[in-house]
């Protein structure tokens, strides 16, 4: 059914419908949705009126199981073509409004009368950014990014007084993990650690394991149901929507929306998964979430428009950069760890690095020699004092001084990263040593990426340390590594600055902000490399790619649950190698090493 | 309740907020067991008829505490409109001075740290429980009105780095370093037609501590006050004080 993508999404350049192409696209929606497992009959000859709060009034007749009559608020009858699903008590219908980009999906608790109503439209034409909340510079959302706003209410009964209790929003899903295969055969793995976005991985979609986020809703049936949606936003900009039961690990649902082929899907699916684990979420006992975390307006106080989201646009707000622009801006300033050592305690608790872990003068006065295996490169180091050090590449004669931070990451394990002086692209080393066995891991970096300039490019280098005191193996090395895969820590870098990393594929991470009463928040998430060091210690290094080109290079130390390192990022203002380290907890973990790994293209896990 | 003489001048120390722990209790104590040590000459002398300063004073009262409420939910603007003309507000270290004034404080300055909300006194910085809650002071003709009133607040001021992380949470309303104050309104109010408006509110800080609800614990913080004036600083004051 699908060619896969080997673009990633965050690379891919999707195309800017028009509102005319998606008007003329979606006329092929009137017949209503396709579905691999058949449609449902369970609504054929009948009539609800669906009262909603805040929303419209829905007078539906439905003449078979593939056309209705839909009256909004009282208005002229339209005809419409429908697919409706069925899962237990829950009946689940969707269908768009014939010459309009606009449609409802509609799930029907037959056993208790309540009704959440999802309404999705395209073109909305809608403006974000422009200052306040909402960022920036103004922006107009793409055309073929579905909207949605969602209207919880009821079947109205004849006799029957409306229920005081409707359906609401949830944070009982939050920390969730499930592996989802769909009746198409597309396969993910999706984790709702947020209770206004999820990170989702494509299994056949996608050529890579890597992670991705999107505004997300979360709706409250019962004990052991809920709905979900996403909407790719800044990607394809396509919708998926489904009602789950816990219970049996089963989904009904539809998507809606342009591929990165430009091609219209809009199909309904039923789905058989799996649990995969469950984060701890943090807010106070007697919080359920019931009050959705609302999305910002443009003014304070003000009631957020239809459809407004909580979403993070990065691309929107960046300027990029040549190579040439970065480096020129490098030769003005390229600063190392400058600006906190002698900051004030409130600047430290907003910084990257008020937690941090404390600099170590334990190589105060070593000398030795770091060889990268395959030609890599051969630095000579001596280290004069706690910050400065003298190096040079193997042939060369004259020694470098620069100035460099390092921190004892475990016992003996040395972990420290200086400029590459005068490089073009201007570039960084983090390098751990390990003092008991001569084992080395460098974390080179560099401006630029085939992207833009001001986006680090890094890569890890597997070696040895030689010199006094050394006897380095000659074939064991460190290795890239899964073991943190499926992982959550939350990280807090100051007292006002905590947020959570999901380690959600052997490739990628994202990461999560905390509310004030620590809900789960927004999402985004990045490639990554994860490298083992020692058992329970890793490196991991991630790169805000098509976001803000940043990169983070921090040693994780599970068994103080502390990390520290380095951020290394460049822009107009020049190249800065900083410093990172939080205090860390472990949030939880799912179970998923099994559906990552080398597989024929398409085929998911 | 009490109607007093409100204090003039009082405090000497109200450009250099004691930042120690428990220092709340002491200056605040001191100053209001000076205001009681006064308000029985109150009446005697301004020969004000005592229902009509009652009156008056609880509608001061009722516009400090409508004033604290709007802050509390963020209703900057309408803060802005309890202010009579030519109005000064003093603030960290700067004088606002004039409605314009007056709306950059709330409209810019407090509404981007969200400054304002209501919170309660940080552990080990509360006030004396034995000092009066506030002191309204109603002048003999009834047109001004002094008065003293205890606050407990969020203070914040946005994050001004610019990785993801901030900008993620800017977007989600926060993306900001909150703390505690606590002090006391020094506040003049003037009759305007038949409803009492703020003509001068200085906010004396007593202590900041790196306090917000739900914390156990709490340390003195040295907040730096207004170091430019407008329009160097976007929302600073007219002049620093």
């Amino acid at each position: 059914m699908y060619q896969p993508m080997n673009i990633p999404m965050h690379r891919f350049k999707y195309t800017k419908l028009t509102k005319e192409q998606i008007g003329q696209e979606l006329a092929a929606t009137a017949a209503g949705p396709k579905c691999v497992s058949g449609l449902s009959d369970a609504l054929a000859g009948k009539s609800l009126k669906i009262v909603t709060k805040d929303g419209p009034v829905l007078n539906y007749s439905f003449k078979d199981k593939n056309n209705l009559t839909l009256s909004e608020n009282g208005g002229a009858a339209i005809e419409a073509g429908y697919g409706a699903l069925t899962l237990k008590q829950m009946v689940f219908f969707s269908h768009m409004i014939p010459g309009t980009q606009k449609g409802y999906n509609v799930f029907v608790d037959l056993d208790t009368d309540l009704v959440t109503v999802f309404e999705v439209w395209f073109s909305s034409g809608k403006q974000e950014g422009g200052g306040g909340f909402l960022g920036g510079e103004p922006y107009t959302l793409d055309d073929r990014e579905v909207q949605r706003q969602i209207y919880y209410g009821y079947v109205e009964v004849p006799g029957k007084e409306a229920p005081e209790q409707l359906h609401h929003a949830t944070n009982r899903i939050e920390g969730k993990g499930m592996y989802w295969k769909q009746d198409t055969g597309i396969e993910t793995l999706e984790y709702y650690a947020s209770v206004i976005s999820s990170n989702w991985v494509e299994l056949t979609r996608q050529n890579d394991d890597l992670a991705f986020c999107s505004p997300s809703d979360y709706v409250l049936v019962n004990d052991n149901m809920f709905i979900y949606d996403r909407t790719e936003c800044e990607f394809a900009g396509i919708f998926t929507l489904f009602v789950a039961d816990l219970f049996t690990e089963t989904q009904v649902g539809v998507r809606l929306g342009f591929n990165h082929l430009d091609e219209l899907e809009y199909y309904m699916f039923r789905g058989e998964g799996k649990v995969v684990g469950q984060l701890a979420y943090l807010e106070p006992f007697d919080d359920h979430g019931i009050t959705p975390m609302g999305a910002q307006s443009k003014t304070p106080n003000a009631i957020p428009e239809k459809g407004q989201r909580t979403a993070y646009r990065p691309v929107r707000s960046f300027r990029h950069l040549t190579d040439e622009e970065v480096h020129q801006a490098a030769i003005k300033t390229t600063n190392a760890f400058g600006g906190r050592g002698d900051a004030s305690p409130m600047d430290m608790s907003m910084s990257m690095a008020g937690n941090n872990m404390p600099f170590t003068d334990m190589l105060v006065g070593r000398e030795f020699t770091v060889r990268y295996d395959n030609g890599g490169p051969v630095w000579q180091y001596k280290f004069m004092d706690k910050f400065m050090l003298k190096y040079k590449e193997e042939k060369e004669t004259e020694w470098r001084e620069a100035t460099y931070r390092a921190y004892e990451g475990d016992e003996k394990l040395v972990w420290f990263a200086h400029i590459l002086l005068d490089s073009k692209p201007r570039a960084s080393v983090a390098i751990a040593v390990d003092l008991l066995n001569g084992l080395t891991t460098c974390i080179y970096s560099h401006m630029g990426t085939p992207y833009y300039g001001n986006e680090t490019t890094y890569r890890a280098l597997f070696g040895v340390a030689e010199g006094e005191g050394f006897a380095a193996p000659r074939y064991m090395r460190h290795e890239f590594t899964d073991e943190l895969v499926g992982h959550a820590f939350s990280w807090s870098y100051s007292d006002s600055m905590t947020s959570m990393h999901l380690y959600s594929s052997p490739h990628s991470m994202s990461w999560t902000i905390f509310t004030g009463n620590q809900t789960m928040g927004m999402q985004w998430g990045s490639p990554c490399l994860y490298v083992k060091l020692r058992d329970g210690v890793y490196i991991f290094c991630q790169n805000e790619e098509a976001c803000n080109g940043a990169e983070m290079i921090e040693l994780i130390n599970t068994k103080i649950s502390h990390d520290c390192g380095f951020s290394y990022s460049g822009g107009a203002g020049g190249v800065n190698l900083g410093l990172v380290g939080a205090i860390g907890r472990h949030i939880g973990s799912f179970d998923v090493k099994e559906y990552f790994g080398p597989r024929v293209a398409g085929k998911g896990a | 309740m009490s109607i007093t003489k409100s204090l003039s001048g009082s405090g000497d120390n109200r450009k250099q907020p004691n930042t120690g722990r428990r220092s709340f209790i002491w200056k605040a104590g001191a100053a209001m067991s000076a205001v009681v040590a006064s308000a029985a000459t109150g009446f005697s002398k301004t020969g004000v008829d005592r229902a009509d300063a009652l009156k008056d004073a609880n509608a001061v009262r009722t516009l400090h505490r409508t004033y604290e409420s709007r802050l509390n939910k963020g209703m900057y603007e309408e803060v802005v409109g309890m202010f009579a003309n030519n109005a000064e507000v003093v603030f960290n270290g700067g004088l606002f001075k004039g409605e314009k004034s007056i709306r950059r404080l709330y409209c810019e300055f407090f509404q981007a740290g969200q400054t304002g909300k209501k919170i309660e006194p940080a552990p080990g910085f509360e006030p004396d429980p034995e000092q009066p809650q506030d002191i309204v002071d109603v002048a003999a003709d009834r047109k001004t009105a002094t008065g003293q009133f205890p606050y407990s607040m969020q203070v914040g001021t946005p994050m001004t780095e610019d990785t993801s992380l901030v900008k993620m949470a800017r977007l989600q309303g926060e993306g900001i370093v909150k703390w505690w104050e606590g002090g006391t309104h020094e506040v003049t109010c003037v009759k305007v037609g038949e409803s009492w408006k703020i003509r001068r509110l200085e906010y004396r800080l007593v202590s900041k501590a790196d306090y917000r609800p739900g914390r156990t614990h709490a340390r003195a913080i040295d907040i730096p006050a207004f170091s430019k004036v407008y329009p160097a600083d976007p929302a600073g004051p007219d002049k620093l004080v």
